[in-house]
């Protein structure tokens, strides 16, 4: 066990895992920096510092800087899999999905099933998202729910340092495309990550807290947020289950049903906007397969229908918080 | 490069059944019973099989949504390509692909692709694999082929992928086949530069090369070339080769971006197969027999295709749902 | 010698049934290359079900036997090769190689586990008296929430295909499942067979179905007529187990069958009847009564009204003296009346209906014989008010007329009691140590024993019998 934060975590999950097996590499803006500068190699170790020292260990070209290209990036990893390599692409901001999504949404989701199951296409593709930096609506979405929506492609987003390495190892070891999201906000976190070989598999979710009146479904970051408004409710002796699915593809229905079942009440925290949120989808599933135990109507605790506004003030209005967990979770109570 | 006689009836036997393959595809489509869209190849025989013949399975192609002559000149098996047009379980792709998505990874053809321009960066990739892989102990490196239109060509992912295969210096290849028209529009209004595609490869910083997309020797010689310089690390190539095609867009285009008379005038100048005979015969390397040998063994196989492929297993309902995951 | 031409022919697995599948060759009877004769048992086939000779149909001879003894062959399976005993090994060997066995599989076959018993039809355990609790098998992937549910009203689970991930059983998989053999009426489209005319809300129509509710006899309240919801709702009475309908056990029978389909009144007393024979505990007291000094006076007086008359009034004198068997039961609360209105019951062509006789207690016998005859002939008119038949404290049931010795009525609810009156007949009786011919009836009254006790009942039948016998009050 060590102590480590999350971007430490990948960090040494790439390094870890490029060592191991020679056909992984990285792509991406930056990945290194200084490509044909006169500072020269590595002038930042990627804009997140998650990339740091790959290419000093494993040289420029498993270690690749490209050009700003989002879909060259991602047609490029494509490609590269269906020859046989295991690439590891970054998409700097999540929102530039935008840019390549055909080559996400249209080829490599597709590969494996168009072509009758004779191939596999693993490509990892990390996407750092999310709200909290005043970074604006071009920079902050968190689009794990596009994705999800995509048969044939994994989305990954862990929220602790253990998880990171666990999802991010058990993505370099599948021959699945995987959609791996990191929270801007997130990378500092710290925690304990166990030493060695450590899998999470995709489709288990994380019981972060047990209290049995209401269950508490939260996002990425809004896990944290969560576990904030539940503290402050065991004051009022309210315990909720608060779970954090770590993959929305696949999704640990049976752990959210599980708790349904039990509490009747549901809370879905998700730092988007409502329409076809992932929030939507786990109440839409909930609804379907639980009705007959909910005790109330299922609550989601999203952000407005706006883009995300760049000021202080409006971002955190925007934002969930764990004040509007809470008075959720206290209204789903007062259906007796 | 002198063509070995071996080398050259088996490029014929290629140009023959890619011909074959797609003039009974456009009779076997008027019954009804091919599913979606079909876009033949029919007249640019000699590009497919000019480049392809210098390819050996570790070579990597990538295709447009016109790749059923890129599949056959690459070596996938016919029969199994005519069950997947069909649609049928035993296809190439289990009948879950089509037309559009006709692959065999394992000989090198990374798939047709249905969106115009998406090839050409998994082209890249695949040539980012091959420089990781180093030369053969030939000391020849594998190359990426991505195979363009002239509507293609224009797409911001061509760029893209260009501009990386520079950038990164690998051997990746752009091969644009002008066949004059992409979809109903022509290639002297749609690329910018008044038609010429070759001269934008070169902009970007790799050698360029141009032939004749319906003479056999001259594509193949240029691309002779081209892969010399690309296999012994020289970086990313292009080859522009102007060529036609004969049937419309996709089957059932109406055509009528045709000029009068124009299909007949390049059914008659330019036919890739009576071009390979002038060519060819005169020189004395095959006879008209062998040629006509082989058109008959291609008639049969390409009937054979179509019996199997209509008595081909269907696909069933449970089919859907497989394939989507390694493991989910 | 010339060459002959050898016909070689299979001996096959026989079909014998159309269940077989499959025989096993328990043993060869003849050898290999021996000729036999017509007649001769070759083998003895075993199938599941017997153990079989086959016969030799002609003369012959096995050139080749292909199965072994102890094998296991399906039906038209080689088992031999007939022919001319020296055929050459060449021929025999091309036979076989040749041979193809004809397509005796049973269509469908593949469906089926055809050789097993079919399993018992999987119904959720009665909610009323559950069976004892199967055990939830190991291995089905099912909630905890889902197990315990199950679990508590002994429901098997293993039928369900849970729409949880992977055929996952969750807890709204077993309450559904709970519910479905309760409202079955509501699923699926309505079968209305004769009522699709019927202008009423679609509402409308599945309550009737549900309630058994003959739309062409319902007036609607809505628009234009239309039939609504709350017009069948308050046709709906309280919810009685429905009349058992007993299958035919052959569907011919002698001769036609004239199939008529109970009108609306039958179908009330078939419901109104039944809840009273399945929910009220009867007990039965009976008493023969002499009706000697009745009789006497009844023909003094002029025969003012028929001895059912008579016994109308000396009831109502005697619930008077007992008015614990003057009461209506309702539910957990018994009402006492002060007066006694008695129900008479009437056959009409209808049916029994049964018009009450209002305080019958402050009649006398002409005027009990008035109202009587009015009710009844109202009854077969089928003019009444509904107050003329609903109510009442105490119902006479007599059945002398035709015939009738003695029988038991059926309590009619919610009424506490019912007399049944047979008819008048010579008996011998001992009266005083004397053997005597008298004039006597069989009295048998029914109790509602939530309401009232063996004692009461003995007490008022005594006290009705007293009266009828001394006769002065009547």
């Amino acid at each position: 066990m060590a102590v480590m934060t999350v971007r430490e975590a990948i960090n040494r999950t790439l390094h870890d895992e490029m060592e191991r097996d020679p056909n992984i590499f990285v792509l991406g803006e930056d990945v290194a920096g200084g490509a044909g500068t006169e500072g020269g190699q590595e002038a930042i170790g990627g804009i997140w510092g998650t990339t740091e020292g790959l290419i000093g260990k494993f040289g420029p070209k498993r270690v690749i800087d490209t050009p700003i290209s989002e879909s060259a990036i991602i047609g490029a990893a494509a490609g590269a899999a269906l020859a046989g390599k295991r690439p590891v692409a970054e998409l700097m901001f999540a929102d530039f999905i935008g840019v390549c999504a055909d080559q996400l949404i249209n080829q490599i989701a597709k590969f494996r099933y168009m072509f009758g199951g004779n191939t596999s296409c693993p490509v990892v593709v990390r996407l750092i998202y999310g709200a909290g930096m005043n970074a604006a609506a071009q920079h902050s979405q968190a689009f794990y729910n596009l994705l999800t929506a995509v048969p044939g492609l994994k989305v990954a987003l862990p929220t602790t340092p253990a998880d990171a390495k666990g999802l991010l190892t058990e993505a370099l070891r599948g021959d699945d495309p995987v959609m791996f999201f990191e929270h801007k906000a997130l990378y500092s976190r710290k925690g304990e990550v166990p030493d060695g070989d450590h899998r999470v598999p995709f489709g288990h979710a994380r019981m972060v807290r047990e209290g049995g009146d209401v269950t508490i479904v939260a996002l990425g970051r809004m896990v944290s947020f969560a576990e904030k408004a539940v503290d402050g409710l065991a004051a009022e002796g309210i315990g909720c289950d608060v779970i954090d699915p770590r993959t929305t593809s696949p999704l640990d229905e049976e752990a959210i049903l599980d708790s349904v079942e039990q509490t009747g009440r549901l809370v879905v925290v998700d730092e988007s906007p409502p329409r076809c949120s992932m929030a939507a989808d786990i109440v839409a599933i909930v609804t379907e397969k639980a009705f007959s135990c909910l005790k109330a109507p299922p609550r989601m605790v999203t952000a407005p229908h706006t883009p995300i506004p760049f000021s202080r003030e409006l971002e955190r209005a925007w934002l969930p918080s764990p004040e509007r967990i809470a008075k959720a979770v206290q209204e789903t109570l007062r259906w007796g | 490069m002198q063509l070995s006689r071996e080398n050259l009836l088996a490029a014929y036997r290629r140009m023959a059944t890619i011909r074959q393959f797609e003039e009974r595809l456009h009779e076997e489509i008027k019954t009804g019973e091919i599913p979606g869209f079909t876009h033949l190849y029919c007249g640019q025989e000699a590009a497919a099989v000019g480049v392809c013949s210098h390819l050996d399975d570790a070579d990597m192609i990538v295709s447009t949504h016109r790749g059923h002559g890129h599949c056959i000149a690459k070596g996938c098996d016919v029969i199994a390509m005519m069950k997947e047009i069909y649609g049928k379980r035993d296809g190439l792709c289990k009948g879950r692909g089509g037309s559009m998505h006709i692959a065999d990874i394992s000989i090198g053809m990374l798939g047709a692709n249905g969106i115009v321009g998406a090839g050409a960066p998994q082209a890249v990739g695949a040539a980012i694999a091959s420089s990781q892989d180093g030369p053969d102990e030939r000391g020849r490196l594998k190359v990426a082929i991505a195979f363009s239109g002239d509507g293609a060509c224009n797409q911001g992912t061509t760029f893209e992928a260009m501009n990386m295969a520079v950038v990164l210096q690998v051997p990746a290849i752009f091969v644009f086949e002008n066949n004059h028209y992409s979809e109903h529009t022509g290639y002297r209004y749609a690329v910018g530069t008044g038609g010429d595609i070759a001269s934008r490869a070169e902009a970007f910083g790799m050698k360029v090369w141009r032939a004749d997309g319906c003479d056999f020797f001259a594509t193949q010689a240029a691309m002779a070339e081209l892969l010399d310089h690309v296999r012994s690390g020289g970086g990313p190539a292009a080859i522009e080769l102007d060529t036609e095609r004969f049937y419309g867009h996709f089957e059932g285009d109406p055509q009528r971006y045709r000029g009068p008379g124009e299909i007949d005038r390049i059914r008659a100048t330019r036919d890739a197969i009576a071009i390979f005979r002038d060519r060819a015969l005169p020189a004395g390397l095959v006879t008209a027999g062998e040629l006509d040998a082989i058109d008959v063994e291609v008639s049969a196989l390409i009937d054979q295709a179509v019996v199997e492929a209509r008595s081909a297993p269907k696909s069933q309902p449970e089919d859907v749902l497989e394939d989507v995951y390694a493991e989910y | 010698m010339g060459l002959t031409v050898m016909t070689l022919k299979a001996f096959t697995m026989p079909k014998w049934g159309i269940e077989m599948v499959e025989g096993t060759v328990a043993e060869w009877m003849v050898r290999e290359g021996e000729p036999f004769a017509r007649g001769t048992v070759l083998a003895l086939i075993e199938t599941d079900k017997i153990t079989n000779e086959v016969e030799a149909e002609a003369d012959g001879c096995f050139v080749r036997l292909t199965a072994r003894q102890g094998d296991t062959l399906p039906v038209g399976a080689l088992l031999a090769v007939l022919g001319k005993p020296g055929t050459p090994a060449t021929e025999v060997n091309a036979f076989v190689a040749s041979f193809r066995p004809v397509d005796a599989s049973m269509p469908g076959a593949e469906h089926a586990a055809d050789t097993q018993l079919s399993p018992p039809p999987s119904a959720p355990a009665e909610l009323a008296a559950p069976s004892p609790a199967p055990a939830i098998p190991e291995g089905i992937a099912i909630s905890p929430v889902a197990r315990a549910a199950a679990k508590a009203v002994g429901f098997d689970v293993e039928p369900l295909t849970g729409s949880g991930r992977k055929g996952r059983i969750t807890a709204q998989d077993v309450d559904l499942a709970l519910l479905e053999h309760r409202s079955s009426a509501l699923k699926g489209p309505i079968d209305l067979p004769g009522q699709e005319a019927a202008f009423a809300s679609p509402l409308a129509r599945r309550l009737a179905v549900m309630h058994d509710i003959d739309l062409s006899r319902v007036d609607g309240t809505g628009m234009r007529g239309r039939i609504r919801k709350d017009d069948v709702v308050a046709l709906v009475g309280p919810p009685v187990p429905k009349p058992a309908a007993f299958a035919p056990i052959s569907t011919a029978g002698p001769g036609s069958v004239d199939v008529q389909p109970m009108s609306a009144i039958r179908r009330t007393i078939a419901t109104r009847l039944t809840e009273a024979k399945q929910t009220i505990p009867h007990f039965y007291l009976r008493r023969r009564v002499r009706m000697d000094r009745l009789l006497a006076l009844r023909a003094a007086q002029g025969k003012p009204g028929s001895i059912n008359d008579y016994i109308v009034r000396a009831t109502a004198l005697a619930l008077r003296i007992v008015p614990e068997c003057n009461i209506q039961v309702h539910g957990a609360d018994i009402h006492r009346f002060a007066s006694a209105d008695i129900a008479l019951a009437v056959a009409t062509s209808r049916g029994l209906m049964t018009p009450i006789l209002v305080r019958a207690d402050a009649l006398d016998v002409p005027a009990i014989a008035k109202a009587s005859a009015q009710l009844a002939e109202r009854a077969r008119d089928g003019k009444m008010a509904p107050h003329e038949y609903q109510g009442g404290s105490f119902t006479i049931s007599n059945l002398g007329m035709f015939g009738v010795d003695q029988f038991d009525a059926i309590i009619n609810p919610p009424q506490g009691a019912i007399l049944a009156v047979g008819a008048v007949r010579t008996e011998p009786i001992v009266d005083n140590g004397a053997l005597r011919m008298l004039d006597m009836v069989h009295l048998s009254m029914s109790c509602d024993h939530r309401a009232i006790d063996g004692a009461d009942g003995a007490r008022f039948l005594d006290a009705l019998a007293r009266i009828i016998e001394a006769a002065d009050q009547l």
